[in-house]
């Protein structure tokens, strides 16, 4: 199954195309004259879009069956499986999303997007062969020319890089167009500082939550769809301008450093990484110092700070916080950092630094910031970040089956994973047999796809690698939205199965549409999950109970129970405030909307931190898990209870009665075990085996 | 130097070090900021390497942190634990984790080591600082450090091994008093003595004094932080029992075994002149011309006729009558006192006279001794009897099912289970404990760098996985720790064992209501 995405590990990199490829990488990044360089073009387009000229973005959205047979005609002649992500603007996500099906195919060919032409001429099997430098992005597993290559690994060596430069370049434009419309900035390169203006503001409330300011208040008033909402956080790269001597700098809540052994700068969360180089270097004498000494450093405590390090190969990562959160989260968080990591290159990029040390591994993430910091925003309010499991969007039994039952056709014909996710949550998912999916790597993978607007806008074809699956070779995504948040990922080990894949997609669709699945989800959407308002005073047995707004009867746009009756002892100045409940066996979690009093993105994120240090608290590694905790501070009584099963994490007003709260628990536990059908993905899934 | 090596080799894994950060800074000059290093026969290098690990990363962690700088580094296999007891002055403890030598502890007890040496040694010697001004050199500082700690540390080898409070120390509190419990009566026979004491002293001087009785404080007139450090010592050095020979377990301050004391005391004889030899001050040859005293050397301390506690650790005086009376600093007064130590069976009876209030020193001291023994001798034996029929013995503080310490921060006394019976907790309950107090004590850091919050109130209720419920409760400024072993498993249970405790023992003050 892997063995041909092992082959392309066996290839030794050739270090000489490494060299060059850096080069290319300065190039563009500094340098906006080469017409042939899709970044620099993308760049140079994006210039014209904010002088006005939107002739270029118009042009590429014009559906015509003449392009999509064109890109067909291309792909097959050169063998290119990918597709690239288009450049729209945000503002025209809307229309864009309505005519996908049409323009998703549409991005190449067009007058005016000479970008997408190129990708794929960069990417031609030709160039590697003629040994141009100019397109030459592969720096991961540089095929050695002598070597008997076939052509397809050649092709899927420059795949693996087309991740690197798709984000590059789109990334590049979105900084360009427009930030605020489309709550997405990516900023990098040369051109940050318009975006940066914008999004100063909101950073603050970000990093430190210690305000509640309207304007970023993360409360949609959707705020049913999402566990912690994050639809106004703006991903990517801020106070670029900054670094180790600004006063700003150091007063950042929490950084995050990923460095190379020799002390070169990879990523930092704040900062221009470049700038950051002799910072780089002092973390990275701190690290040899005591390796030196034959031994590894975990972390340093200051004061309020933690400086947490966690050493992978050549790969350093560094956190620096005062967040108080337990430095076994923090270093959880380095762990998904590195995953991240690994997701876009895999463990092989190890292999450049064995024949250099001093490899600089920047260009290689040009552009992935925005998938960074999105994962970074997430170890504030996505609770699969520290409880390794996921989550699924409630859905009616029959509507997950249905789901399920397609996916799991797709997956006998050759898929390995088949993933239809909400957002952050799973709709349904299906595994060819005996391969399981780690929850961890689900989170990788959801964050990848939802922090690259390209994905958004285009079908997509992309080498990753699932890193708890295996840390060294490829799996290609076929990833496509289906509408605005429910997208769909295929993963497979072989890197011509475009075709097969969009079959596959096309009948998934087809089905999903026919089912209603799409329309259930979005009604599921709105109406949220569990809401503590609606938990049971007396759940009645088991069998046949139905939540009030969880059940079948998925007509009500509204629950009752919710706007009429309050619950007596929930909700309230001493009731239950929110829960979290962990399915040991499924690896699967739910979580309880937020309501009253946890409204504010402050309440949430110091409720999600209270969370997290109370799992570090019950798992300790020295001590095993405990089995109970109760938990009373100024801000909540915090109830922990771990069994073989579940785990359960609930939230209490911090005068609530002990009593009344562990009968609380029992119920909210009854009260899940009763609605599992709708919360969960039950049986379906091998990875649960 | 020989035989020092080989005493220090089986000792690797601990190093400990004192360093001055004002000193040093040019390039080749960089030993002149080592104070003190244990082992004293490491190489140069390894001081330096040590030494520069840890300046390293103070300034490092400055960037961000520039009050508070490195608090501890957590490595794989070594705790470092760092401690500024005076400006610029830092002390930094190494220690091997060991998972099998069940080396697994808490960093703040170990902080609270490195605190009550410093404290003893300003006590004794003034401050660090204080010493460097004297002779910038840094010769007399670094004699003086050297026996200071050495002696010190003779209490916590185990055969020929450091050992460090470890998890299964952790219903103590290091740096707290110990209080007996006194009936009416017993109290009121205790204030008359002490009224009677104090009134030893010549003239109009301040006096103060503190009482014990076995191990356990029974009256102070000195402010907290000095009675902490007497009491200390007392239970270090003078109390009955740290006077006999045969080394009771029964206190936990109390560790040393006479073997490694001989071993310690051979590598200051051997290394005190030894260490410093290649050093460019030379305070070997200082050491010489100052005389040390070194107030923890172990079994220096005897009751002569007069009842009164002698030694000669202060010297003897030039006519050789008898040896020199001991002086220590106080803290809140920062006046220089004479240390005078009655003994009564297990009453102890420490009198601080004012240096500066007695003319002529050891005449002048003679005659308080004098008058202290006529006015006094007699409520002293009455005073021992009472407090004598009253005692419970050593688990008079037992409660039974229950394993507790109770803290009182803001007197720094605390009340604990007897070892003896904490002894009897299996090692999980130990490790859950010793993690939840870990916990207890950042939020309790966390609260004091926050000065928005108020003081921290807190409740935990921990089940371990062994069934056990480790309990901590904080509240104004008072720390509650239990273990209940044979418990319910409702946390019900629990929080009524709690409770009913309070009310018993605490005066409510960790009731709910």
């Amino acid at each position: 199954m892997e063995s041909e995405s092992n082959l392309s590990i066996d290839q030794n990199p050739n270090p000489n195309s490494l060299e060059v490829s850096e080069e290319d990488h300065l190039k563009f990044l500094t340098i906006n004259a080469k017409e042939e360089e899709v970044v620099v073009n993308s760049e140079k387009r994006s210039e014209e879009f904010l002088n006005g000229s939107m002739n270029s973005n118009c042009d590429q959205r014009v559906p015509t069956s003449e392009n999509e047979e064109e890109q067909l005609h291309l792909e097959n002649e050169e063998q290119i499986e990918v597709v690239i992500g288009s450049v729209n603007s945000v503002d025209n996500e809307e229309e864009l999303i309505v005519e996908k099906e049409l323009q998703r195919d549409s991005t190449l060919g067009s007058v005016g997007t000479d970008v997408f032409e190129e990708v794929g001429e960069s990417f031609s099997p030709s160039e590697f062969a003629n040994g141009c430098s100019s397109g030459d992005y592969s720096q991961i597993e540089e095929p050695n020319i002598e070597e008997e290559t076939s052509m397809s690994e050649v092709v899927r060596e420059s795949i693996s890089s087309d991740v690197v430069r798709r984000e590059n370049s789109e990334i590049e434009f979105d900084a360009q167009s427009n930030p605020s419309s489309s709550g997405y900035v990516g900023e990098r390169g040369s051109n940050s500082s318009s975006a940066s203006t914008v999004s100063d503001e909101i950073e603050e409330v970000e990093e430190d939550g210690s305000f509640d300011r309207g304007v970023v208040t993360q409360q949609n008033d959707n705020s049913s769809n999402g566990v912690y909402d994050s639809a106004s956080w703006v991903p990517g790269k801020r106070h670029d301008e900054e670094d180790d001597a600004s006063i700003s700098w150091r007063k950042r809540k929490k950084h995050f450093f990923v460095l190379s052994h020799s002390g070169k700068p990879i990523y930092s969360r704040y900062g221009d990484e470049h700038k950051l180089a002799g910072f780089s270097a002092t973390l990275q004498a701190i690290i040899s110092f005591v390796e030196n000494g034959d031994d590894r450093v975990k972390f340093v405590r200051a004061g309020k700070h933690q400086v947490v390090f966690l050493v992978k190969g050549p790969i350093y990562l560094v956190c620096i916080s005062c967040t108080e959160e337990p430095h076994e989260a923090l270093t959880g968080q380095l762990e998904l950092l590195y995953g991240q990591l690994l997701l876009i290159l895999t463990k092989s990029v190890n292999r450049c630094f064995e024949k250099n040390s001093k490899f600089d591994m920047t260009p290689l993430l040009g552009g992935t910031d925005v998938v960074f910091s999105s994962l970074i925003h997430s170890f504030s309010w996505n609770p699969a970040a520290f409880l390794h499991a996921y989550t699924c969007l409630p859905l009616a039994y029959p509507t997950r089956q249905a789901a399920g039952a397609i996916l799991q056709d797709v997956a006998d014909s050759g898929v390995l994973f088949a993933i239809l996710m909400c957002k952050h949550k799973v709709v349904s998912l299906v595994g060819a047999q005996k391969a399981s999916l780690h929850p961890d790597d689900m989170l990788l993978l959801a964050n990848f796809v939802l922090s690259s607007e390209s994905f958004r806008t285009s079908e997509s074809f992309s080498p990753i690698c699932l890193p708890r699956y295996n840390p060294m070779a490829f799996l290609y995504a076929y990833i496509h939205y289906l509408d605005v948040d429910t997208y769909l990922i295929l993963l497979t080990t072989s890197s011509d199965a475009f075709f097969h894949l969009k079959d596959c997609r096309l009948r998934i669709e087809m089905v999903l549409l026919k089912s209603n699945v799409l329309s259930e989800v979005q009604k599921s959407i709105l109406e949220g999950g569990l809401h503590v308002e609606d938990l049971p005073i007396d759940p009645s047995p088991r069998t046949g109970y139905l939540a009030p707004h969880l059940g079948h009867d998925r007509s009500r746009t509204e629950s009752p129970s919710r706007s009429g009756e309050v619950n007596p002892g929930i909700g309230g100045p001493a009731g239950l405030w929110h829960f979290i409940y962990r399915s040991i066996n499924l690896d699967q979690y739910v979580s309880s909307e937020f309501s009253s009093p946890i409204n504010s993105s402050r309440q949430q994120k110091r409720l999600y931190r209270a969370y997290q240090k109370l799992y570090a608290s019950m798992h300790d590694r020295g001590i095993g898990p405990n089995k109970t905790q109760f938990r009373r501070d100024e801000d909540y009584v915090l109830l922990c209870w771990i069994t073989q099963d579940f785990e359960l994490y609930a939230a209490f007003d911090p005068l609530a009665d002990k009593a009344l709260a562990i009968k609380t628990c029992n119920r909210v536990c009854q009260w899940v075990r009763d609605v599992e059908n709708e919360i969960f993905l039950l049986g379906a899934s091998p990875f649960s085996w | 130097m020989g035989l020092s090596s080989t005493t220090t080799s089986s000792n690797e894994s601990t190093q400990l070090c004192v360093f001055d950060l004002k000193r040093g800074q040019h390039e080749g000059q960089e030993l002149d900021k080592i104070l003190f290093f244990y082992p004293a026969d490491c190489p140069f290098s390894t001081q330096l390497s040590v030494i520069g690990l840890s300046e390293g990363l103070i300034t490092f962690t400055r960037i961000f942190s520039p009050e508070d700088a490195c608090e501890v580094i957590e490595a794989e296999k070594h705790s470092h634990v760092f401690y500024q007891a005076e400006p610029d002055i830092w002390m930094v403890m190494i220690i091997e984790k060991n998972k099998e030598t069940e080396a697994i502890w808490r960093i703040d007890a170990l902080k609270k080591v490195l605190m009550e040496v410093h404290s003893l040694f300003v006590m004794f010697h003034g401050s660090v600082r204080m010493l460097l001004d004297k002779d910038p050199g840094g010769g007399l500082v670094r004699i003086h450090l050297y026996s200071f700690i050495m002696d010190y540390l003779t209490d916590f080898f185990v055969g020929k091994k450091l050992q460090f409070p470890s998890f299964r120390d952790s219903l103590k509190e290091r740096g707290t008093i110990q209080m007996l419990t006194v009936g009416r009566e017993a109290a009121i026979g205790v204030q008359s003595l002490v009224r009677v004491v104090e009134s030893s002293c010549a003239g109009n001087a301040q006096c103060n004094s503190l009482v014990l009785f076995q191990d356990l404080l029974v009256s102070t007139t000195l402010p907290p932080d000095d009675t902490v450090n007497l009491f200390t010592y007392a239970v270090l050095r003078l109390t009955p029992r740290a006077l006999s020979s045969a080394t009771s377990t029964w206190s936990y301050l109390r560790r040393g075994t006479t073997a490694s004391q001989v071993a310690t005391d051979s590598i200051f004889e051997n290394a005190g002149s030894a260490i410093h030899a290649s050093r460019d001050t030379s305070p070997s040859r200082q050491g010489q011309r100052h005389h040390v005293p070194r107030p923890l050397r172990p079994e220096k301390w005897s009751k002569g006729k007069d009842g009164f506690l002698s030694t000669d650790i202060w010297g003897t005086q030039v006519d050789n009558l008898g040896s020199v009376t001991p002086t220590v600093w106080l803290q809140e007064t920062k006046e220089r006192v004479y240390v005078c130590v009655y003994q009564q069976k297990h009453l102890t009876i420490i009198l601080l006279v004012p240096v500066n209030s007695i003319v002529s020193s050891e005449q002048g001291i003679s005659i308080v001794k004098q008058q202290f023994l006529e006015h006094a001798s007699l409520k002293i034996l009455k005073v021992e009897e009472k407090l004598t029929r009253g005692w419970g013995g050593e688990n008079a503080y037992h409660v039974a099912g229950y394993r507790y310490l109770l803290f009182d921060s803001d007197r720094n006394i605390s009340r604990a289970s007897p070892p003896g019976k904490v002894t009897t907790l299996t090692k999980d309950s130990l490790l859950a404990l010793n993690k939840l107090r870990e916990e207890v004590e950042l939020e309790k850091s966390r609260a004091k760098h926050d000065d928005l919050r108020c003081e921290k109130d807190l409740e935990v209720c921990i089940r371990a996985r062994n069934n056990a419920w480790v309990i901590a409760r904080v509240t104004r400024g008072k720390e509650l720790y239990m273990v209940l072993e044979k418990g319910d498993e409702t946390l019900l249970y629990a929080s009524d064992a709690v409770e009913k405790f309070s009310n018993r023992y605490c005066d409510g003050a960790f009731s709910l209501d």
